[in-house]
């Protein structure tokens, strides 16, 4: 049983991992169109991604529209979530489950809603539509990082220093905040992520003017398998890379003396951006 | 000693609904009216009726779409539950070092765009890609077409919701402790009974999690089977979409979207009373 | 009303349970006082009463004749060890230490010395750049204990500081804290459940129990003269027998094993009142033979503990359980299983109230 199980597991392995590895070499393949293996190879691809504008711009849009939604996230979801962490108060369970809701409707749904609404609102094809949309499908996955963080944090904490002086205002700033930053920032990331990937939605909204890079992607796909798709690919394989790493990285620097981290670990990979 | 913890009991309930204010404003006004609007459009686009639901139930294009769905669903959940498990079970039955880099591999696989991950799909199973490559140099004549069919998406989206449940299964089976299976084998169970009295039931609740969130994610794909499936066998999603884009087709592109949602919002509504919506995203 | 610190009349309902029952409490300017009771007693809920964390349903506080009530927790100027000792983990030992006079508006490089000098106080010159977590349990200790000392508190409040330490550790914390307490002359309650360390450490002991003061004394006093049968148990090892009172002005009582015997007379009680006749295992004495004269009793011997420098004998008499503890050296006279004479002197006898 377990011998059997665990060779299975390495054959489901390859299947993971083969995705991931196979892009890598299709960006500096100097074929016009998906050969493999690759006839040649050159840095082209990279030339052609780093000068055209009509790739850098829905990459930049993405950042853009990414940055200002973690920030209207953030802003929404730290409150809330002190409220229905710390407090007891009637409506509670329904307020619990209204922040979930955005990640249980799938987005197609969404995109629909949007469209119609924001077409309305003149929010189609602008910025500001796309960050408006991407922030509600972001507090799931921010309010759960961050419930998960404040629900660890010892209160005894602010009892302390209540004690020793600190008003309720200066508690939270120079106590609460601090140790809270590691969740904090986590959360903050995750909204981001979800937002710099999130496709369906900005399919249907983000029109040219706000094309964010996952349609972009998307349409390229569609229409004609640009392989500098392989190039963006590698590059964002090569930042979630760092991403994860870093946190090892830094530990194993750090970690020698301090022994005993008290900064929460990030999750694995336990919240979902939907497509 | 039942000291109270919270620390502002004072003030009653006024203080966590002025918390909660700015985000409960926000979401009713950007995420519940819009939903509120599919609805009404669902039932008011081109004019005031039902006849778009009715289409949409009784009409044998969607009927087939529906089913399609379906099967999808419940076919890539399977998939994702055979391949889930023998690596959650590797994972959790490995050295720390070993465990770490799969658990590296799947979460880096998880983080990874969808859309690179599709898009390498497309290479893999392309008419000039590895694996037709493969297959001629072992011999194989004229090689099936792989792409843009069933069994393209099926897969890619297995590939996709893989993550999801092997995060599931391995943070239940993380959690059963080994001397249950040496007392049980110290108790005469062997092997496969061990495995399926002991260790089974005790990873049940990830499975059950895994299914479901597979599954209710998989309903609603858009981007997958639109890229790689076969356009004649078109999922719910990317049927909306074909409405709305081709036809600009709102009431019935609505109409189809409310019952979407109202078939995940239902298997969502059970798990929530049997589990908790919470402990499904983990 | 001349005390430093003094609680009257403190209630408190959490709900329909009455955790406090009219507590009514004197401490003077300097004393190391020390509540001690099970958990649920209500020691921890006045203490944090006290603190600030939770409000009196009844009664008040006045610290040196200054009401508290109303008083935020960051308004009372009381220091507080808590049972995990809650430092700070983003900050350092020094700035832990500094962060109660940053609050007070001290600047940082005076206060920074300041907080240096009472690490240095607390024995821990040199850690003073490292965080809560690169520091060992005890020194986490000193490092809340600084903390909570550094503001010149009027009161210092430590909550079962002790209890994550080990025995060794525990001993030799015992012993610092009431050092460095003595030598600020700070006025400290200090919570506890267990009676040693309670009897080691303390001026004077309170004794809650279900919600009330069972009594108020200095450790001798609470160990020799409990007031109450709750207490005579709780504090150290005990045989109590219920009993009355035979002659009152003789000093003459009778119960169960001890049979008729002598005590200190005492004029609170009558004759024929019912009563607990309490004798401490160490006061009884073991012998083969029955002794010539004096008051004694059989018993058949249980079980024998032996510690070392000196052992437990549990026996019974009839169908009542006897504890008595001897000499290491003494045990060798006596085996398990067999019947032996137990005696004590009048004065070991200590009558309580009540049946």
């Amino acid at each position: 049983m377990n011998g059997l199980m665990k060779a299975i597991g390495f054959v489901v392995v390859c299947f993971i991992a083969a995705p991931l590895v196979i892009v890598v070499p299709m960006s500096f393949s100097d074929a016009r169109s998906l050969q493999f293996p690759p006839p040649g190879y050159w840095l082209g691809y990279y030339e052609a991604y780093f000068t055209d504008m009509s790739w850098l711009r829905p990459t930049w849009n993405s950042i853009l529209i990414a940055s200002a939604t973690t920030v209207l996230t953030m802003i929404l979801v730290v409150p809330a979530t002190f409220a229905l962490v710390r407090h007891k108060f009637y409506g509670k369970s329904v307020a619990n489950v209204m922040m979930l809701m955005p990640m249980a409707v799938p987005h197609i749904v969404m995109a629909i809603g949007y469209y119609s609404y924001f077409g309305q609102m003149r929010l189609v094809h602008t910025h500001l539509g796309v960050i408006l949309a991407h922030s509600c499908l972001s507090v799931p996955i921010a309010f759960l990082v961050l419930s998960a963080n404040l629900k660890g944090f010892d209160r005894t904490l602010e009892r302390a220093a209540q004690s020793l002086g600190a008003s309720p205002v200066r508690t939270f700033i120079h106590i609460t905040l601090p140790i809270l930053r590691p969740g904090l920032l986590i959360s903050a990331l995750f909204a981001f992520i979800q937002s710099f990937d999130e496709t369906v939605v900005a399919i249907f909204i983000s029109g040219r003017d706000a094309e964010t890079l996952p349609r972009k992607m998307f349409d390229s796909i569609r229409q004609e398998a640009d392989p500098v798709i392989a190039v963006i690919s590698t590059l964002l394989f090569v930042v979630v890379l760092i991403g994860l790493l870093t946190p090892y990285l830094v530990r194993g620097l750090r970690g020698r003396l301090r022994t005993r981290n008290a900064g929460q670990e990030p999750p694995p990979a336990a919240l979902a951006p939907q497509e | 000693m039942s000291v109270n913890t919270g620390g502002v009991q004072g003030r009653g309930q006024f203080l966590p609904w002025l918390l909660l204010l700015p985000l409960a404003a926000y979401l009713l006004v950007f995420f519940i009216v819009p939903l509120v609007d599919v609805a009404i459009m669902s039932v008011t686009e081109p004019k005031l009726s039902l006849d778009n639901y009715t289409k949409v139930l009784t009409g044998s294009l969607y009927r087939k779409v529906f089913i399609n769905t379906f099967a999808t669903a419940g076919l890539v959940a399977i998939c994702c539950l055979l391949v889930g498990y023998p690596l959650a079970y590797l994972m959790a039955h490995s050295s720390d070092r070993t465990a770490l880099l799969i658990l590296l591999l799947v979460t880096m696989s998880f983080w990874t765009s969808f859309l690179v991950r599709t898009y390498a799909w497309m290479v893999l199973l392309g008419n000039q890609g590895p694996v037709i490559w493969f297959m001629e140099l072992i011999g194989v004549q004229d090689p099936p077409h792989l792409l843009f069919t069933r069994f393209s998406s099926t897969l890619a989206m297995v590939h996709i919701l893989a993550p999801y449940m092997i995060m599931n299964i391995y943070t239940v089976m993380k959690k059963i402790d080994p001397a249950l299976i040496k007392s049980a084998e110290s108790l005469g169970a062997k092997g496969f009974s061990v495995f399926r009295h002991v260790y089974l039931p005790l990873t049940a609740p990830g499975i059950a999690n895994g299914l479901v969130l597979v599954f209710v994610i998989c309903l609603g794909f858009y981007v997958t089977p639109v890229l790689l499936g076969s356009p004649r066998e078109q999922m719910i999603a990317g049927l909306i979409g074909h409405q709305i884009e081709e036809f600009l087709a709102f009431g019935l592109g609505s109409a189809m979207a409310m019952v979407l949602l109202a078939i995940t919002m239902v298997i969502l509504a059970i798990y929530h009373r049997r589990f908790g919506l919470d402990r499904l995203w983990g | 009303m001349s005390s430093y610190l003094n609680l009257s009349g403190v209630n408190k309902m959490f709900g329909d349970f009455q955790a406090l029952d009219d507590v009514n409490l004197d401490i003077e300017r300097g004393e190391f006082v020390t509540f001690l009771g099970p958990s649920g007693s209500g020691k921890t809920t006045t203490l944090m009463i006290i603190a600030g964390f939770e409000q009196a349903t009844k009664g008040h506080i006045t610290i040196d004749g200054k009401p508290l009530d109303g008083l935020k927790p960051y308004q009372r100027n009381i220091g507080i060890v808590f049972q995990n000792y809650a430092l700070f983990p983003h900050k350092t030992a020094v700035e832990n230490v500094y962060f109660p006079l940053q609050m007070r508006g001290v600047g940082r490089r005076d206060g920074l010395e300041k907080a240096n000098r009472m690490l240095e106080l607390v024995g821990l010159k040199g850690f003073s750049e490292r965080h809560p977590k690169e520091l060992s349990g005890g020194q986490q200790q000193r490092v809340a204990l600084a903390r909570a000392l550094v503001f010149e508190p009027s009161l210092l409040l430590l909550d079962e500081p002790l209890g994550a330490l080990d025995k060794n550790l525990r001993e030799q914390m015992q012993i610092e804290i009431k050092r460095i307490q003595k030598r600020l002359g700070v006025t400290t309650i200090f919570v506890t459940h267990d009676q040693t360390e309670a009897m080691s450490m303390s001026d004077r002991i309170v004794v809650f129990d279900k919600g009330r003061i069972e009594q108020v004394a200095d450790p001798l006093e609470l160990y020799h003269r409990p007031n109450t049968r709750f207490v005579a148990g709780f504090v150290g090892e005990s045989n109590i027998m219920a009993g009355h009172v035979v002659d009152a002005a003789a000093g003459l009582a009778e119960c169960a094993v001890f049979g008729s015997c002598r005590y200190p007379a005492d004029d609170r009680f009558s004759n024929g009142q019912a009563v607990n006749i309490l004798i401490r295992p160490e006061h009884l004495k073991i012998s083969r033979k029955a002794p010539e004269s004096g008051e004694w009793a059989t018993m058949t011997v249980d079980t024998i503990v032996n510690y070392g420098d000196n052992a437990l004998v549990i026996g019974h008499s009839g169908d009542h359980p006897v504890r008595v503890r001897v000499l290491g050296a003494d045990v060798v006279i006596i085996k398990e299983g067999e019947d032996c004479h137990i005696s004590w002197r009048p004065e070991a006898v200590h009558i309580i109230a009540g049946t």
